[in-house]
């Protein structure tokens, strides 16, 4: 009989003893998809949060007013993009400014009836990159800023930054204590329900060892009931990710919406959650057995 | 076709199960090993198959050194050697036939070969009746006749069998012996641990006597 009608014939053996042990698979992959499913909340939660409390920092800006008659624009912005941190320039010249000005005062334009001359002086709006957002490094952004000759003043919102940051700072400390506990706790569930699954039949796999079977003959129904235990298991957090989206998002008031976002494309996420169930399946069942096979 | 040289198995904590054990069991030959209960009887068998490893000495089983195999190897051996467990050691939740056809499935016997070769060591063990139950549904004899098939029907060169009779009476006893006979008239090495004298008596073959884990007599 030839290698591959074998393997055909282990294959069918292990679908059938897929099908006698329904109750247990599916009582695993369920719990293996209640796990992911909580985990993977919990991550989306805090990918939006983390990202929410970002964009809020993207109202970090500078604002550097220039000397009347100083250098060209180009070379003000190529200054500045050279510091370290800065992401972004935006040069407003004097008739930008005071044209702005004027949008700002409509209807009641009389305030600048007496002005012939531009007061404004023309300035440059810094945004700095996501790693510099912080008390610190806009604090050294500035002081580069400052000891340029063509600057005349600079001006940025110390407290937001201050506010902004911590509140990063206090979230993702939270988030590494909740994702580490959480992680744990995962883990724990998923590989007790697969190790306890895999010992109700410690019996027939010292007997299948007894009997000459090789470790390649016994290990391939597990693995094949762990990738089925995981499929489904996907699906399931799939499921329940799913539904407490749908249930949630009409709940809760607009301005809150951002925290069920899906944070990354929806095929994304299902590729992934089916492929850690898989892994979690196959894992948690070809380790649980792997003590019996000493046999 | 066995040869163990000076094999002693102590368990932990315990008192020696084996001390200096040396004999040597010719192709076909058919032994009886004898002694009071926990004179190490099964320790002996399961040294033989493998599943127990001795604390001292060497084994070679049909011209291999248990010690010098692999764990990939040891598979093949086993399918060598028939083995009859005192407690059956059947799976619960297959039926009789499954339970004789995994001995050749894990061979790679192709279907057709082994549910024509079940069903002829099922009704050579009289058992083709039962082909389809569960073994919790059948007599303690019944499941010791399930577990001679399943070792016989792969035709092993080797048969080792613990206490193959314990659960039987008199008249299955012979008729138990009288089979593993008929595979020792085949060529079949055949190595039966009991403590029915009886039987012993009956059939007047070589025998192994063992007494708190030493060859005796």
């Amino acid at each position: 009989m030839g290698a591959s009608s074998n393997l055909l014939y282990i294959f069918t053996d292990a679908l059938r003893s897929l099908r006698e042990n329904m109750v247990t698979t599916a009582l695993t992959a369920v719990t293996l998809g209640v796990s992911l499913s909580i985990f993977s909340i919990f991550l989306f939660v805090f990918i939006n949060l983390n990202a929410a409390i970002n964009s809020w920092g993207d109202r970090t800006q500078i604002v550097a007013y220039i000397k009347d008659g100083s250098e060209a624009p180009d070379r003000i912005r190529q200054a500045v993009l050279g510091i370290p941190g800065v992401k972004s320039v935006e040069f407003v010249s004097k008739e930008k400014a005071l044209k702005e000005l004027k949008d700002e005062l409509k209807g009641h334009e009389a305030i600048l009836a007496g002005v012939d001359a531009n007061p404004l002086p023309a300035s440059v709006e810094i945004k700095v990159g996501d790693l510099y957002k912080n008390p610190g490094a806009v604090t050294a952004v500035v002081d580069r800023l400052r000891r340029m000759d063509w600057v005349e003043d600079v001006q940025f919102n110390r407290q937001w930054i201050e506010k902004v940051s911590a509140l990063l700072g206090f979230v993702e400390l939270a988030a590494v204590f909740m994702g580490v506990f959480l992680a744990a706790a995962t883990v724990f569930i998923i590989s007790n329900t697969i190790r306890l699954a895999v010992y109700a039949r410690k019996e027939e796999i010292e007997i299948m060892r007894l009997v000459g079977a090789s470790n390649r003959f016994i290990k391939i129904p597990f693995f094949i009931e762990g990738v089925v235990q995981g499929l489904i298991g996907g699906l399931v957090a799939l499921l329940i990710i799913g539904a407490g989206r749908y249930l949630v998002a009409a709940k809760i008031p607009p301005y809150f919406s951002f925290v069920v976002e899906a944070p990354l494309p929806v095929p994304v996420i299902i590729v992934i959650l089916i492929v850690s169930g898989v892994t979690m399946g196959v894992a948690g069942s070809l380790i649980s057995m792997a003590k019996f096979l000493r046999v | 076709m066995i040869q163990m040289f000076h094999v002693t198995k102590n368990y932990e904590g315990g008192t020696p199960a084996l001390t200096d054990i040396t004999l040597k069991i010719a192709k076909g030959d058919f032994i009886f090993i004898t002694g009071a209960s926990g004179a190490g009887k099964s320790t002996l068998l399961k040294i033989m198959f493998g599943s127990e490893p001795p604390t001292e000495g060497q084994i070679i089983i049909d011209g291999r050194n248990y010690f010098k195999i692999s764990s990939g190897e040891l598979p093949l051996l086993r399918r060598r050697i028939g083995f009859v467990f005192q407690d059956f050691k059947l799976i619960p939740n297959k039926t009789v036939f499954e339970n004789v056809a995994l001995a050749l499935k894990v061979m790679g016997v192709s279907p057709r070969e082994i549910k024509n070769r079940v069903l002829r060591m099922l009704s050579y063990v009289k058992l083709q009746h039962r082909a389809n139950f569960k073994p919790l549904c059948l007599s303690g004899g019944e499941q010791q006749r399930v577990a001679i098939a399943r070792a016989l029907v792969k035709e092993p060169a080797i048969i080792l069998a613990d206490e193959p009779t314990g659960n039987l009476d008199p008249a299955l006893s012979v008729e138990t012996i009288e089979l593993f006979k008929e595979v020792n008239n085949r060529g079949t090495t055949v190595v039966v641990a009991t403590h029915d004298k009886s039987l012993i008596e009956r059939y007047g073959r070589k025998t192994i006597h063992l007494e708190n884990g030493r060859l005796a007599g």
